[in-house]
């Protein structure tokens, strides 16, 4: 043995003048990296071998019953014999005829039956696939950087969302890549126009859920926020912090709604909705449906935009009268009058209002049952809303209406970085 | 033609597997021959295949690879011999072709992965009834499938399936996969590589894709259970290749009423452990028993959640006066290692490039012993005592947590810092020397034993970045490919990226089940 100066691979070779032990340790490495190859290859070729026989199988199977097909009915199946190059149907059973390595050269899914495609169609690897084929959709994963193992990529995510001059900014110039149609805000949309049609097909961006609780749409990246001053309860650290941080706990509107006065509209992000919420039940479940329905086709700009212009009304609205004292839906609307302008007041130090109102919005235009009170307080409530927009965008200081969707989101959005 | 014949000799169960639509009958023209010269002959083939799988599989692997060549000289070698299937010959595969055209045997079992080799083909043939032997030898230590206590609960699911999709729905494409990345939601990166590694378990796949959580009729609302089984058909029956949004897990995890999470449930970044321990506990109670995990106790059920991570612990104390014995047995979720004392040892030997292997750790907390201080019954006293800790119930899933912070000594207030010790970590892991079992026994069993503690790694969860802020990803296995999970991003990774990521969180998954 010590006489060889190596293994069976034959790479690891010592000197042919080395010692005994010096070979010896040559010959036991280099037979170890035989074995490591040896062991990998067998895998592949159990896998590739196995593959194979089975597309013969199938082929071979295939031929059989469209045999059994044409000729009589499928009973007959037993009868048949089939062959091919690869293999024999004979009697219900399948034989393989020779090697399937060599007399079997594609694969066949054995679900769907279509040719497996063998290399990625992008990436490290790459072949273009003939066209005139249809493959089985389970495709060689891509290994591409930048690109995802199915060959997409992401809208990147937008140079910190807080900030909205320079979200605005790069919106119009037009960098579709940027979070278009993730904000189902009005702003957002129009700003985001044309960003899906400009964006190739597999560039993704970042989809918008439903809130279980409120069903409103929140932009994914957001829902966690969301869902803190949402549902989020008291005794929770999130909403006591949230509650230092803004004066207004979120969390105050949702569990005593008698405190609701003490939820200045700051935060008009988390604040109107468990209000409502409290305060309402049945109503709110009537709007839920609605609200799901507008949002989930809206998503993007057109719908909601025409809303932009629209003033906010049901859900101060509705944090008033749940906060005050559960009115009944005459009374809120008379007191939502004052709340609204209430509100106008205080937004103007925080100019966040728009962003909730204007779905609301949507719901109540869309209920048929609502309509008549919403005739009421539309035109009322109009003037109120329009000049919000106005000063919103003062105060952002970028004439858009995406500052406004910028600036809403950060109250949620404070106090934890975006992205982790 | 003997297809499948009926062969009264032999009570025991050998028979070649029924047709299958798509698999062919036998792995090639002449192992069909073999087969159905006779039931006789077929049945002694198979019998003696079984019984070299034995050969290598179940004692020391020097018989095997000892060969002797026809001028009698005897040689052990490493690399494969081949066990002629026809005689007791052991050849060399430079003696194979001799044995071969001297006797006319034809097939062979390499030495070291029990593969069946035909000679006519000059190929490694793969029979499907011969394979099936191999791959359950190799996964349980035995050719029935009952091995293994928990199995027959999961494997259940897994021959249902498949039977259970064809015939109530439509097959789910072939795209689906499995494999998507989930949206972060907002600093909830820490569930989400939680939910993958969840999601690549193959035993909460089978529970859920196999019906086991009962969604339609589960009157919870807000059901963390429910919505773990949306998600399972989301990934696996839906061609979908984008970001998954896991708005149904967050809100039940934000509507949960667990105390012991509470702070764990806010919008911030959180510990990824933490929310393995919550989605844990949330699931047992929604598929089990119905009594709480209380920590410590040997609590067991039979939901997924305990058939799947929970072992059991042993702590026994041992009196140093009187040699009095007194252990518990606590039930785990996961096994905690701690890295800061090992670390510390290591980092005053070598001041740079200090790293510590996976099995080190275990070392130090399950066959290492400490002393403390104890009140001995029989003594009645104070005395000096040896803890030692050691696996009593190994799970199917063990998960690893490495303790990778430390609370700075002397600061009262939380000075946490995060210990970037590089753990080397296997992919394949032998958790023998740390069971109760594996202390006692001697080498003779310790083969068989041992092949049931093998564990093969599963996933992987890594933190990035410092103590209290950071972001998670994770890697885990789909058959042989690992990916690595970025978020709602999907890409492949080698194995060679998932070894050296420093873990933070590990799975491992018994191989007799993977």
């Amino acid at each position: 043995m010590s006489s060889s100066t190596t293994g069976k691979a034959g790479v690891i070779k010592a000197a042919d003048d080395a010692g005994s032990m010096d070979k010896l340790t040559h010959t036991v490495l280099d037979d170890l990296l035989y074995n490591i190859v040896h062991d990998l290859l067998i895998k592949v070729h159990r896998d590739e071998k196995i593959a194979r026989a089975a597309t013969a199988a199938i082929r071979v199977e295939k031929l059989a019953s469209d045999a059994s097909d044409s000729s009589l009915t499928t009973e007959s199946r037993p009868d048949i014999k089939a062959e091919t190059d690869a293999a024999v149907y004979d009697e219900g059973r399948t034989l393989l005829k020779g090697n399937p390595l060599e007399t079997t050269k594609d694969i066949l899914c054995p679900r769907c039956y279509l040719p497996r495609l063998l290399y990625p169609t992008d990436g490290k690897g790459a072949r273009k696939p003939d066209p005139s084929i249809i493959y089985c959709k389970k495709h060689p994963y891509i290994d591409k950087p930048g690109y995802d193992i199915y060959g997409q990529t992401w809208v990147a995510q937008g140079p910190g969302r807080g900030k909205k001059k320079k979200d605005m900014e790069k919106k119009v110039e037009t960098t579709p890549q940027d979070t278009p149609g993730a904000t189902p805000t009005p702003e957002d949309g129009g700003g985001g126009k044309g960003g899906a049609a400009s964006r190739p097909p597999n560039v993704l961006s970042f989809p918008s859920a439903t809130c279980v609780k409120c069903k409103r749409c929140i932009l994914v990246t957001r829902l966690n926020n969301h869902m803190g001053s949402c549902i989020g309860n008291s005794g929770r650290n999130a909403s006591r912090a949230a509650a230092q941080k803004i004066s207004n706990g979120s969390s105050n509107g949702n569990h005593n709604g008698s405190q609701g006065d003490g939820t200045p509209p700051n935060s008009q992000k988390g604040t109107p909705l468990p209000g409502s919420r409290a305060s309402s039940p049945k109503k709110r479940d009537s709007d839920d449906v609605e609200d799901d329905d507008t949002d989930n086709d809206s998503h993007k700009k057109k719908k909601l935009k025409p809303s932009a212009s629209n003033p906010p009304k049901k859900v101060i609205l509705k944090t008033k009268g749940g906060s005050g004292s559960g009115l009944k839906k005459e009374k809120v609307k008379t007191s939502s009058l004052l709340s609204v302008e209430q509100k106008v007041d205080d937004d103007d130090a925080e100019g966040s209002t728009v962003e909730v109102a204007p779905k609301k919005k949507i719901n109540k235009s869309a209920s048929p049952a609502k309509k008549l009170k919403l005739g009421v307080s539309k035109p009322l409530l109009s003037s109120p809303g329009t000049t919000k927009n106005g000063k919103t965008a003062k105060s952002n200081g970028a004439g858009h209406g995406g500052g406004d969707d910028g600036e809403s989101e950060s109250s949620g959005t404070l106090s934890s970085p975006p992205v982790v | 033609m003997a297809a499948r014949p009926a062969t009264p000799a032999s009570p025991k169960n050998v028979k070649i597997k029924s047709a299958v639509p798509g698999v062919p009958m036998f792995g090639c023209e002449h192992v069909q021959l073999l087969f159905s010269n006779s039931p006789d002959v077929m049945n002694s083939s198979i019998q003696y295949y079984k019984m070299l799988l034995r050969v290598i599989f179940d004692n020391t692997p020097i018989i095997p690879q000892t060969s002797k060549s026809p001028d009698n000289v005897v040689k052990t070698s490493l690399t494969s011999n081949y066990l002629c299937l026809q005689c007791s010959t052991i050849v060399s595969e430079e003696d194979r072709v001799k044995h071969g055209s001297k006797k006319s045997h034809r097939f062979y079992v390499d030495s070291r992965s029990g593969a069946l080799y035909c000679q006519f083909c000059e190929d490694f043939v793969w029979d499907p009834t011969l394979e099936e032997l191999r791959v359950r030898k190799i996964g349980t230590g035995s050719f029935s499938s009952r091995k293994r206590k928990h199995e027959e609960l999961f494997s259940d699911s897994v021959k249902d399936d498949p039977r259970y999709i064809s015939a109530n729905t439509a097959p789910a494409s072939c795209k689906a996969d499995g494999l998507r990345g989930i949206y972060n939601a907002g600093a909830t990166c820490y569930q989400n590589v939680v939910l993958q590694s969840f999601l690549h378990n193959p035993l909460l796949r089978n529970f859920y894709l196999g019906d086991g959580h009962p969604n339609g009729s589960c009157g919870q609302s807000y059901c963390l259970s429910c919505a773990m089984d949306d998600m399972f058909q989301e990934f696996y029956a839906l061609e979908n290749t984008n970001g998954y949004t896991a708005s149904s897990i967050l809100s039940g995890f934000w509507i949960s009423e667990k105390k012991a999470f509470e702070n764990l449930v806010t919008t911030k970044e959180q510990d990824a452990h933490e929310f393995f321990q919550f989605l844990a506990e949330e699931l047992h109670e929604r598929n089990g028993d119905g009594e709480k995990p209380e920590n410590g106790s040997e609590h067991s059920c039979d939901c997924v959640i305990h058939q799947s991570f929970y072992g059991k612990l042993q702590r026994s104390t041992t009196c140093q006066n009187c040699s009095g014995v007194t252990s518990a047995v606590e039930s785990f979720l996961d096994l905690s290692l701690g890295l800061d004392t090992l670390a510390q040892k290591r980092g005053k030997k070598a001041s740079k490039g200090v790293s510590l292997t996976l099995q080190e750790c275990l070392d130090e907390e399950y066959i290492k012993s400490d002393k403390c201080e104890y009140r001995c019954r029989s003594c009645d006293s104070m005395q000096q005592a040896r803890r030692d800790n050691s696996i009593k119930l190994l799970p199917n899933v063990l998960s690893i947590q490495l303790k990778r912070f430390e609370f700075k000594q002397g600061s009262r207030d939380k000075s946490a810092s995060k210990i970037d010790t590089p753990v080397h970590f296997p992919l394949t892991l032998n958790m023998l020397p740390y069971t109760t079992r594996g202390r006692s026994t001697d080498t003779r069993e310790t083969i068989e034993l041992g092949r049931s503690c093998i564990y093969d790694l599963m996933s992987v969860v890594v933190h990035v970045g410092e103590i209290d802020t950071g972001h998670y990803v994770s890697y885990c296995r789909v058959g042989d490919q690992w990916f690595a999970f970025n978020d709602h991003r999907v890409e492949l990774a080698t194995k060679s990226e998932v070894l050296s990521a420093k873990a933070y969180l590990l799975f491992y998954i018994i191989r007799s089940l993977s």
